[in-house]
């Protein structure tokens, strides 16, 4: 699967694409995430599921496309 | 034959069908787009009134320094499905003639123009509304992110509230 990271969180991750292999939801994907990036802890974002913004926990198709979404600040 | 111009007529009637536009401009928005977007609409003589926000690049105080730009960057798939979404949103909730969002990518300086909404419509009421609610909907909803580079050479990522 597919992880794309944006603005702030570009920068912790340090990579706006990063591939990984299939986790089954947002919970072991978040998880995972803030393991491999302590950063992320203490920061305020949402998630994306194919291009659809998704809240609580949610199932992760095979190569999907998760994208992580802090606040945002366009306009 | 037949069988072949109903086909271009089915193509024709799809087409007619609304998808999502580009909103997304390189840099600033010139002056000179919006005069022209203006002055496009003059053959359509059924508009009453017009109204346009337009959102400019702000020399916010920071710690250390004076914001000189902002770096806009987008997740540019979900953000046109989304804009499409609040276009088809809006379109059904007031009778507009037309309507025209273009929002910055990249750097946009301070006083330079990052955000362009254009709504038309016979009567004033309808326009100034639509307009209104285009534009908070675009600063909540859209995945678009501004980062506020500083005279100190640091910066600060914006947060709409």
């Amino acid at each position: 699967m597919k992880v794309l990271a944006f603005g702030k969180i570009a920068e912790i991750v340090g990579n706006q694409e990063i591939e990984i292999d299939n986790l089954p939801n947002t919970e072991v994907l978040l998880g995972y995430l803030r393991q491999q990036y302590p950063q992320l802890q203490n920061m305020k974002f949402t998630l994306a599921v194919n291009k659809k913004q998704v809240s609580g926990n949610t199932e992760i198709p095979r190569g999907a496309e998760v994208a992580l979404l802090p606040p945002f600040s366009g306009g | 034959m037949i069988i072949i111009s109903q086909k271009l007529k089915n193509m024709e009637n799809q087409e007619k069908k609304r998808t999502p536009k580009n909103i997304f401009v390189n840099g600033p928005i010139a002056p000179e787009k919006i005069s022209k977007s203006i002055a496009n609409h003059a053959t359509k003589t059924d508009i009453g009134g017009h109204s346009i926000f337009l959102g400019q690049v702000r020399a916010d105080e920071k710690e250390g320094g004076t914001v000189k730009a902002i770096e806009y960057t987008a997740y540019e798939d979900m953000a046109l499905q989304k804009a499409f979404e609040i276009r088809e949103d809006v379109f059904s909730k007031y009778p507009l003639t037309c309507m025209h969002i273009y929002h910055s990518l990249g750097e946009v300086k301070t006083g330079e123009i990052c955000l362009f909404v254009f709504t038309s419509s016979k009567h004033r009421k309808a326009a100034i509304d639509a307009c209104e609610e285009l534009v908070e909907r675009i600063k909540k909803d859209l995945p678009i992110w501004g980062k506020e580079l500083v005279d100190n050479d640091s910066s600060v990522w914006k947060e709409n509230t």
